[in-house]
């Protein structure tokens, strides 16, 4: 891995040399070594984590990441956590994904188990780790098989979604992290198709959590979930109707304490009716994003369209955007009005996300695209889990 | 062949001719009495279409015969439960909802050692009590029934439908989940599990609503009580207080309470678009002991304006046809009834209320009229001091 040196004067040291030190910490780290000098060994691991050529040193030592695995994996006194840590500054490298499976292919399961082990105190950190790692395609199709590895009588993907919505699933870990996994995850058909089962209660257990206050990378990973199963366009009718009712969920956290007319009320759903004067809206304005983006892909058919201009959208919109501080969520705003109080599309136009788009046509709304992500300077709205916190640039 | 014909044979011949003879001389009597062989047909347990529901072992002696038989008391206990499983059960089919809860209990008073048979007994018990309006009831069988078989899905579907009838929306989704645990693709419990959430949140939304509504009327009311304390009319409750001297905040509480409801009248203090007051007032007529309730008197209006209106038409009790608008005095007494005060008929009503000596008693203002010239007004005025207001 031959990246530019920078930094401290430890790193002055040639390449082979910097690796021989690391390896020598290996029998440290073995399962049965001498508890105090394992901890140590794994602190250590962890504050190499913490610098992107600390990552690249680490990335090339198979035996000592199939080592962290299992500590990570491994019950008291290990030191489980901080090795869990290390992995997670690890995964958040999408170059290093790679040489992590391929160091420990059964890191998905190993993991997996853990995370989803409700007596596990480092729950939270397997989550992260997985979290992270599920960003990319590769790893994530891993994931998916650990997942359908199927136990008697409740499926991966099932235990996955009770862990993530059972408050107190773990007494010792909150398991925001099952969030940006989940959303990871839901970019795959077979998630979605489980998800959106419409013989199972799946989805309608996630909707309450677009308003979790405790955690945003929790909503994040749910909002970024449900966003990704909207594109399920065969299913809009089944999730805008009352078997689901998804649309009072994502409008929601879009609305304030608006004191609308009591006729204009009326028009509202259920849920967004004489909302108190203390209402908050969405704080992150990445999720207020993806939330309007869910809308607006619930918007691509005709009756889709019909179904979300009558449950009231507009009006919750139209205060969204008098209120919004972020121009590219206040732009997303519009578009979505635009589409709301615009007229019907002509004929073979019903379902947008089916429409063929002529070439020429495609590369100039391509190019339009670019140009507006230029005024913006942001990352394209198709973006997996945010960079997770836990056990970040900072080791203690 | 003849040779196998003994004599035990010829004998038993013998006996068959005889018998058959007696057919022939004698008539059956255990027959049906051909003009009511229907009823007696009725009367054969095997033959009988509907079996009665008491069994009067004197009417129906075969039935009782058959009755002691399965509910001999020296069957197994779970012979015996299951048979009045059974019982309960048949009189569940035919909607007789109290019948079958006595039999379920029968059968649980058996006490047998099977829970299967216990768990099936409270649920099967549980909706015959749901049909029957006894939910509390039904929800203890079936928290029963889950205790002895935690995994019993009938049990926890009469539950969830227990708590959907109680208005319980939030225990239905939990017992939902429960069930749906146990079985992921439970058609009955999606269906109740949706009702149930969306009923939950549509009731959260009347809470809102509610609350909402009365912190409305609240700011209402205390604006008002603002803007009567602004102009310097006194206010008086109409339960005294003895001893206490009700001090201005204690008064503030008790008028806020009756301004919420409308009074006896059906009518209250107002505030229009330019936040002028209108109130309910009393007319007392003590000459003839009636009076006049008007609904909403503008502050800014004059007596004599509605006096006009008022007899413009001359009351039915009024006898002499005397009480004109401008033969009428009007007048208020102060707090210890012992002088009067007379009103111009030409003030507005916030004059007057302004007045140092003026009481509002229960948040309606009353007055006194009566006929000037009258022999009955110069009597009421005797004795009083009375004092002119400007």
């Amino acid at each position: 891995m031959g990246e530019a040196r920078t930094g401290a004067g430890a790193l002055a040291r040639p390449e082979a040399g910097l690796e021989a030190e690391v390896a020598k910490l290996l029998p440290f780290l073995a399962l049965g070594a001498r508890a105090d000098l394992q901890a140590e060994a794994a602190r250590h691991v962890l504050e190499l984590t913490g610098s992107g050529p600390g990552r690249t040193l680490l990335a090339g030592q198979a035996a000592l990441l199939r080592a962290l695995v299992e500590l990570a994996a491994a019950p008291a006194p290990a030191p489980a956590r901080d090795a869990a840590r290390a992995l997670v500054n690890l995964a958040a490298e999408p170059g290093l994904h790679e040489p992590l499976l391929q160091a420990e292919p059964e890191l998905p399961a190993r993991l997996l188990g853990r995370a989803l082990d409700p007596q596990w105190p480092w729950a939270e950190e397997a989550a992260a780790v997985l979290a992270n790692l599920s960003r990319e395609p590769a790893p994530c199709a891993a994931l998916m098989a650990a997942l359908e590895v199927a136990e008697p009588g409740e499926s991966g993907l099932g235990r996955l979604v009770r862990a993530l919505c059972t408050p107190g699933y773990n007494a010792r870990a909150p398991l925001h992290y099952l969030g940006p996994m989940l959303s990871n995850l839901s970019q795959r058909p077979a998630a979605r198709a489980f998800l959106l089962d419409p013989d199972r209660c799946v989805v309608q257990r996630l909707l309450p959590l677009t308003q979790f206050p405790d955690s945003s990378v929790r909503r994040g990973g749910v909002v970024g979930t449900l966003r990704n199963c909207c594109f399920e366009h065969r299913h809009h009718e089944w999730l805008l109707g009352p078997e689901v009712d998804i649309l009072p969920f994502l409008l929601l956290p879009l609305a304030g304490p608006e004191d609308f007319s009591e006729e204009e009320m009326e028009r509202l759903p259920v849920d967004l009716q004489y909302l108190p004067p203390d209402k908050q809206r969405e704080p992150d304005a990445d999720i207020r994003k993806m939330l309007i983006e869910a809308i607006m892909l619930l918007t691509a058919t005709a009756p889709g369209r019909q179904q979300v201009r009558k449950q009231g959208a507009y009006l919750i919109l139209r205060e969204l955007h008098s209120w919004e501080p972020e121009p590219d969520v206040r732009v997303a705003c519009e578009k979505l009005i635009q589409v709301l109080i615009g007229d019907e599309p002509e004929q073979g136009m019903e379902n947008l996300l089916e429409v063929q788009v002529p070439e020429d046509v495609e590369q100039q709304l391509q190019r339009l695209d670019r140009q507006e992500q230029e005024q913006h300077t942001r990352e394209p709205s198709e973006e997996l889990a945010p960079e997770p916190r836990a056990g970040g640039a900072t080791p203690t | 062949m003849e040779q196998w014909e003994s004599d035990a044979d010829a004998d038993a011949d013998d006996a068959m001719d005889a018998f058959l003879e007696k057919f022939q001389n004698e008539t059956y009597s255990g027959g049906f009495h051909e003009d009511q062989w229907e009823e007696e047909f009725e009367k054969v347990p095997l033959f009988m279409r509907k079996a009665p529901s008491e069994i009067d072992p004197n009417e129906n002696p075969d039935l009782a015969c058959l009755q002691s038989i399965i509910f001999d008391e020296e069957r197994s206990p779970e012979e015996q439960a299951k048979t009045y499983k059974n019982e309960g059960n048949d009189y569940f089919k035919e909607k007789d909802y109290k019948k079958a809860v006595i039999s379920y209990s029968e059968g649980l008073k058996k006490k047998c050692t099977d829970p299967d048979l216990n768990a099936v007994l409270y649920t099967n018990r549980a909706a015959a009590q749901y049909y029957l309006g006894n939910f509390r009831s039904a929800l203890n069988d079936v928290t029963a029934a889950k205790k002895l078989k935690p995994c019993h899905l009938k049990a926890i579907i009469r539950g969830a439908l227990c708590h959907l009838e109680l208005k319980n929306f939030a225990e239905a989704v939990n017992w939902c989940d429960e069930g749906l645990q146990i079985d992921a693709r439970e058609k009955k419990l999606l269906e109740m599990r949706a009702k149930a959430d969306k009923l939950k949140r549509t009731e959260q939304r009347d809470i809102r609503k509610a609350k909402m509504k009365e912190k409305k009327e609240q700011n209402h009311n205390k604006a008002l009580l603002q803007a009567v304390k602004a102009r310097n009319i006194k206010l008086v409750s109409e339960a005294a207080s003895e001893d206490e001297d009700s001090d201005s905040e204690d008064l503030g509480e008790l008028s806020l309470d009756r301004l919420s409801s409308e009074n006896r009248y059906g009518a209250r203090l107002s505030v229009d678009e330019q936040g002028r007051l209108s109130w309910p007032v009393l007319f007392l007529y003590p000459e003839h002991t009636q009076s006049d309730f008007i609904a909403a008197f503008h502050e800014d209006s004059r007596f004599i304006d509605h006096l006009m209106v008022m007899f413009g038409e001359t009351p039915s009790w009024d006898l002499e046809q005397k009480y004109c608008p401008n033969n009428l005095e009007i007048y208020f007494e102060d707090d210890g009834g012992t002088e009067l005060y007379r009103v111009p008929l030409k003030s507005t009503l916030l004059h007057v209320l302004q007045h140092p000596r003026y009481f509002v008693k229960a948040l309606i203002p009353a007055f006194l009229v009566c006929v000037g010239a009258s022999g009955f007004c110069k009597n009421y005025v005797r004795g009083k001091k009375v004092h002119q207001v400007k």
